[in-house]
């Protein structure tokens, strides 16, 4: 999607029809326009979700007056106002005009809310075409739910990546990066699994139904148990949010701080070393299951040992003589010596005596590898013997370590709870009543996993009786073969599923580290959890990896570096899907219009935002005060910029004076005082105007 | 020890799949790409699928 132009008709502050151009070139992907605090840069961020869905962001007050107040005043009652927005773009090659308009009748002084409609003209080839369904086609370039990614607000940014909107994130993070339909399609199967299922019924499967009844059986007990795991990870997600709010105050309070510090270490602490337990006697079970039967192996190679001890004392190992060297000689009927062996004489009866007493050569190899074999089997056991101690020797130093920092945890909390002041009492309080309420949920937890991963197991063992299940007619086999077809889609895409999440999860979280190093000038990196979570972490000098508690500002920078990121991973999925399934490339490739930019930030984030800005999107369209976007931003973002504007405030004011603001070394109006009325208009600065 | 499906590759995963579930693999997720704008209530893919399938297996 690629933004052309906005048009607004009366829309709110903008009086009159105002026009930006918004189109980007080769090189310069920026359009940038300033306007004062008030003067309709919010209303120009959400003049582009009107136009494309009917709605305002929460922020934006009195969402009823969406006519301009003068032009509502001007107009007599019983006659009506247009009032609209025109947002002009393409998308995969074809030309998009979208015009939500509302013809407002005025029947008092009052503005009521009203409904516009939608129209959608689509330019093909040069032939132009209304849109049959609109909205629905508005939808299918950016579905309303990702809208938020690409036209939101610096400054309310971070409730993006807020805990208790990350089910809403990871569910529009899935559909920019290629796994919605992927889920979708595990919804679906199912329930097209059913349709054949009850035809197979019909046509006089009966075993093969009756298997397929207990299979959906299941299949609805594991759905209503995916409801309850993820009832059970919302309510978490939330209670860790507050929980986590609470100890950020902890850690804010002036006496309570130092040793809430002291106890995010060690509770950090406690579960590196949980998990080194976890993972070392994982490692244990693990060389037992695998080499445990050397530690039965030790007789076995003994006794080997004392048999061929025996066999070489007795001279017959190695053998003097091999069997396959007297054969031979009999063969030919006459000895190395030159004696002929001729039936019945001495010489012959004395060679065929050594027949016996040779080795044959076969059991003598045998017998040279084996006994090299014994050999490692011994140095075999002896490293097993060893490994297994030194894993639990690890093992019960883990177990130390864990005892120690349960015992300093359990005594840093109750220094805190003891804390003579209350309002560290009231919070340590709280956070131990959230704390508890987690583990409650998290016990929770555990029993749905179980009963899923049980409801699964059902499932597959029904599916492997209804293969081998046989059936009648050949209608019937068909039924049946589609049914299988359609499991077999099933389980493919849970692989996918799988690999996908995970590949996205990685790409994700290292391109968040990466957009978020080019910005930040601490020693700060974000992290993505299984979960799409984002948290920004801090390694001290000692190793230690410890939570951030972040400012409004380290806020912003974390969020905008996720969207800059999820736009950036869209991009490379829209274009690996484009090669290999032939889906256009432009899905998955949006702008990004932003409010606010630098709302929160001083003055060495800025610029270093800034510098980041024109690589976050294909097209930027950014909206800053005179007094934030001036400078460094604005010497950064020069060279990308392709349009300039100003959002000039027209304000009946008279105590104050104009200002002027200074671009392309002119001065151009930026506030107007002693105007007729309030109004906002659009002028796009360029080096011939005025 | 079961194999973990993160072990192999898509690629690998769907050149293992018999040349009907291929297909009927990509129509599905065809059919799914075209109505992710619709809410995820809404059922017609369910419908279209089915039909997919006869089609592959007639």
């Amino acid at each position: 999607m690629k933004l052309v132009s906005i048009e607004l008709t009366n829309f709110r502050q903008f009086l009159g029809t105002q026009h930006f151009a918004l189109a980007t070139t080769e090189g310069r992907n920026v359009s940038l326009l300033f306007g004062a605090n008030g003067a309709g840069k919010t209303t120009l961020l959400n003049a582009f979700t009107w136009a494309l869905y009917g709605e305002m962001s929460q922020d934006v007050e009195e969402q009823v007056r969406i006519a301009n107040d003068s032009a509502w005043r001007a107009t007599r009652i019983g006659d009506s106002l247009d009032v609209s927005v025109t947002v002009t773009f393409e998308h995969e090659g074809h030309s998009f005009k979208a015009q939500r308009h509302a013809a407002i009748r005025k029947a008092s002084e009052a503005q009521t809310r009203v409904t516009p409609d939608i129209q959608l003209w689509i330019t093909e080839n040069g032939e132009s075409r209304l849109s049959d369904a609109p909205q629905r086609k508005i939808d299918s370039v950016l579905p309303k739910q990702l809208s938020r990614f690409f036209f939101f607000n610096g400054e309310r940014i971070d409730k993006l990546v807020h805990r208790k909107a990350y089910a809403e994130v990871k569910q529009d993070i899935k559909t920019l990066l290629g796994l919605e339909q992927v889920e979708r399609a595990l919804e679906h199967l199912p329930k097209v699994e059913r349709k054949f299922s009850n035809e197979l019924r019909k046509l006089g499967g009966e075993r093969a139904a009756d298997i397929q009844g207990q299979i959906e059986t299941q299949q609805d007990r594991l759905g209503q148990l995916r409801t309850s795991l993820q009832r059970e990870l919302d309510e978490i997600a939330a209670l860790t949010e507050d929980r986590e709010g609470v100890v950020d105050l902890l850690r804010q309070h002036s006496e309570a701080g130092p040793l809430q510090r002291q106890l995010d270490e060690a509770e950090t602490a406690l579960v590196d070393a949980r998990r080194m337990r976890d993972r070392h006697e994982a490692e244990r079970m693990q060389v037992i299951a695998t080499k445990g039967f050397l530690a039965f192996s030790g007789v076995l190679a003994d006794r080997s040992s004392e048999l061929a001890a025996e066999l070489h004392q007795r001279g017959s190992l190695p053998a003097p003589i091999k069997r396959e060297f007297v054969d031979s000689i009999l063969e030919a009927r006459k000895c190395i010596c030159d004696t002929d062996l001729l039936p019945g004489s001495r010489a012959l009866l004395a060679v065929e005596g050594w027949r016996e007493k040779a080795g044959l050569a076969e059991v003598e190899g045998a017998w040279q590898r084996l006994s090299g074999q014994v050999s490692n089997l011994r140095d075999a056991r002896a490293e097993l013997r060893t490994r297994i101690q030194t894993l639990t020797g690890d093992v019960t130093s883990d177990r130390a370590s864990i005892d120690r920092l349960e015992g300093q945890v359990s005594e840093l909390r109750e220094m805190v709870r003891q804390l003579p002041l209350e309002e560290v009492s009231r919070l340590e309080g709280r956070r131990q009543d959230l704390q508890s309420q987690i583990d409650t949920h998290n016990g929770h937890l555990g029993v749905v996993r179980r009963d899923v991963a049980d409801a699964e197991t059902q499932i597959e063992q029904l599916r492997g009786q209804l293969r081998a299940a046989e059936v009648g007619d050949e209608q019937a086999q068909t039924a049946k073969r589609r049914m299988e077809l359609v499991q077999t889609v099933e389980e493919t895409l849970k692989q996918i599923l799988e690999i996908r999440s995970a590949d996205m999860k990685q790409r994700l979280d290292t391109k968040v580290k990466a957009v978020f190093a080019k910005i930040t000038v601490k020693p700060f990196y974000p992290e993505l959890n299984d979960d799409f979570e984002l948290s920004l972490l801090q390694r001290h000098e000692d190793g230690a990896i410890l939570p951030v508690p972040k400012s409004t500002g380290e806020n912003q920078i974390l969020s905008l570096s996720f969207v800059a990121a999820v736009s950036e991973l869209a991009r490379e999925v829209s274009a690996e899907r484009a090669r290999e399934e032939g889906v256009h490339q432009d899905w998955g490739t949006y702008p990004i219009v932003m409010d606010a930019a630098f709302g929160s930030l001083d003055l060495n984030y800025q610029r270093e935002v800034s510098r980041a800005l024109a690589e976050m999107a294909p097209q930027m369209v950014v909206l800053v005060s005179k007094s934030q976007g001036q400078g460094q931003v604005l010497a950064e973002l020069k060279p990308y910029v392709n349009h300039l504007g100003v959002i000039v405030s027209h304000s009946t004011n008279t105590a104050q004076d104009s200002e002027t603001i200074e671009l392309l070394g002119r001065d151009f109006p930026y506030i107007r005082t002693g105007a007729d009325s309030n109004w906002a208009e659009l002028l796009e600065v360029t080096n011939d105007s005025r | 020890m079961s194999e973990s499906p993160t072990d192999r590759t898509e690629a690998e995963i769907i050149a293992s799949l018999s040349p009907e579930a291929r297909v009927l693999l990509k129509r599905v997720l065809e059919i799914e790409r075209g109505r992710l704008h619709l809410s995820a209530a809404d059922t017609s893919a369910i419908e279209d699928i089915h039909t997919a399938v006869r089609g592959v297996l007639p």
